[in-house]
């Protein structure tokens, strides 16, 4: 057994935002282990306040350069929901398409650039271009599909324009929508190769198992994404929904010493949001062609290694594909036009949820009668997650020095763990350091 | 040639002068200066840099804000071979933006780069939880606006 590690990872890499990886053994004893997170606060909940109902979704929709989708319509939804606007069916589509341009996005990036050079053996994406050129051209062809996708319906797909409260301030044309359906089954071939290259580097996925609760959207109508109720799914499959307005008595949160940020915790002592947590949740309801996806990935429900959360994000960049086709066929055949936005019809408080590629989101708003907001309140799902990847630690340290690991292989375990969750954890600044050299 | 010509804003607008380059694409828009180009606001997620690489684009400029050792305010413009960058970072990344680091991928992932440049603007104060350019940059967006259309016309 390894009895003595000092690991102390600074600002981990390929995460989004910082976060530092602390673990202290010695004869055997493990002094410390943590999860930290540092960031500073960045007072969203504040920034809202005094803003008409009209603003808000377009300062929230920042916080998070690729959520910033989701974000948006969670912000948006939680208006609606204040304000006491019920959108029309056109809107609810255009949005779920939206949200899965989003999802896919993401997912891909994840998949791709942050977590593949873990499993390839590479550190960083950048080496990957040299061994694998075909892998990082398609990966980059993907991404920008996803972009274009989102464009389409979002007007774009950083801090999106077109969804506001009431409806959707312009819709895409029946031309750009028949151009979007064509890009999506072009890209067919581009997710088969996807699985091929997940299933190749499956093997390397670490094996790692804890009995976690599962927090996500669910509905009876489809995969949750956009809408639903809070689901729970303990690990012998027990389920229980809630209402979201009642979104404080599942997240429970509470502060913890390490880590600016609030952990969450609901049945148990944490639980876990995010790709696998809606794939546990609502796996009955992914489109055949993902089921078939997971099954060919070897990934079934209930599953509890966390290190599959990428696996599921894969999964899910299928479904997104797919249900987005069945839904642009849906607006084809009605046909899109715009309508007028639907107006409030009271000013109170509200709350309302959506997922985001990495895990259910929560926001909620109150109003005063002119429309203006006086309070906000936003859990992410990375937040809802940083209790549960702290577990996880808890019970990966020890297993990792019975298998006697070495300090290196520790590291990169739990580096790989909590890539695992892809972590947004902050957006921070994007101006440029340079030094001239000619 | 007669391809597109894109001009990007990167940055964070809840980050005080880090969002001048977003600031110059909204002054574009508002005040319908976007004629023989296309003004494109990435915010924060550079790595979408990489879908506007391709054989219809002409000319690129991406306004930014950069830490040039200038005096908050002043700008100047360079082509990424004049620089490297110094921005520690944990990583590519869509949060922590360095668009220099993206065009490095995209080089190194055989993409064809169009005639492009970068305008550097100093910022004075990129705190977070800022909403509003600092007062020096804030006055200063439609000089940075004809001087990016300017430029980005005759590249």
């Amino acid at each position: 057994m390894t009895s003595s590690v000092h690991i102390n990872v600074h600002h981990l890499t390929r995460v989004e935002g910082h976060g530092n990886i602390v673990v202290n053994v010695s004869d055997g004893a493990v002094e410390k282990c943590e999860w930290q997170v540092p960031e500073a606060p960045r007072f969203f909940e504040s920034m809202v306040r005094g803003r008409h109902y009209s603003e808000v979704a377009r300062i929230t929709s920042r916080i998070c350069g690729i959520c910033a989708v989701g974000h948006t319509l969670a912000s948006v939804k939680a208006t609606e929901k204040a304000l006491g606007i019920e959108i029309s069916e056109q809107s609810w589509k255009l949005r779920e398409v939206l949200k899965h341009a989003e999802n896919a996005d993401s997912h891909i990036l994840h998949a791709y650039i942050l977590v593949a050079p873990d499993l390839a053996g590479a550190p960083s994406v950048f080496p990957l271009v040299e061994t694998m050129p075909d892998v990082v051209a398609r990966a980059l062809r993907l991404k920008r599909l996803c972009h274009e996708w989102g464009s389409c319906i979002g007007g774009r797909t950083t801090h999106p324009t077109m969804v506001v409260p009431g409806g959707m301030a312009e819709v895409p044309s029946m031309k750009e929508l028949r151009e979007l359906k064509e890009k999506l089954v072009a890209a067919v071939p581009d997710l088969e190769a996807t699985l091929e290259t997940v299933a190749a580097l499956a093997p390397n996925i670490p094996a790692f198992d804890r009995p976690t609760e599962y927090i996500g959207l669910a509905n009876d109508q489809n995969y949750g994404l956009y809408d639903g109720e809070i689901s729970s799914v303990l690990p012998d499959g027990t389920k229980q929904r809630y209402p979201v307005a009642d979104y404080k008595l599942v997240t429970n949160e509470f502060v913890v010493h390490q880590s600016t940020a609030k952990y969450t915790k609901n049945k148990l002592d944490s639980y876990a949001a995010g790709a696998l947590a809606r794939f546990n949740n609502n796996y009955d309801m992914l489109v055949p062609e993902a089921k078939q996806a997971a099954e060919f990935l070897g990934l079934q429900p209930i599953c509890t290694n966390p290190y599959m959360n990428t696996v599921a994000q894969v999964v899910e960049v299928v479904h997104s594909v797919y249900d987005s086709l069945r839904i642009i066929d849906e607006l084809l055949e009605d046909g899109v036009k715009l309508e007028p936005l639907v107006k409030p019809t009271k000013y109170g408080s509200g709350a309302d949820s959506v997922e985001v590629p990495r895990g259910i989101l929560f926001h909620e708003y109150e109003y005063d009668a002119d429309g203006f907001c006086v309070g906000g309140n936003c859990i992410i799902p990375t937040n809802q997650n940083h209790n549960n990847i702290q577990h996880d630690f808890n019970v990966l340290v020890p297993e990792l020095l019975d298998a006697d690991k070495s300090e290196d292989e520790m590291e990169l375990a739990l580096s790989m763990l909590v890539r695992a969750y892809d972590p947004c954890i902050s957006c921070s600044t994007h101006a440029l350091d340079v030094k001239f050299v000619r | 040639m007669s391809g597109v010509r894109y001009l990007v804003g990167l940055g964070n607008v809840t980050a005080g002068d880090d969002a001048v380059g977003v600031r110059v694409i909204d002054h574009i828009w508002a005040n319908g200066l976007d004629r023989g180009f296309t003004a494109i606001d990435l915010g924060a997620n550079a790595l979408n840099l990489i879908s506007y690489l391709n054989d219809e684009t002409e000319a690129m400029l991406v306004v930014d804000a950069t830490q040039l050792g200038l005096e908050p305010g002043e700008f100047l413009v360079f082509t990424p071979d004049q620089v490297v960058t110094q921005k520690e970072q944990a990583g590519l990344s869509t949060h922590e933006g360095d668009a220099l680091r993206v065009l490095d991928l995209a080089v190194t992932a055989g993409y064809a780069i169009p005639t492009l440049a970068i305008m550097g603007i100093e910022p004075l104060a990129m705190a977070c939880g800022g909403l509003e350019l600092s007062d020096r940059l804030a006055a200063r967006v439609p000089d940075y606006a004809a001087a990016a259309i300017e430029h980005l016309l005759k590249m």
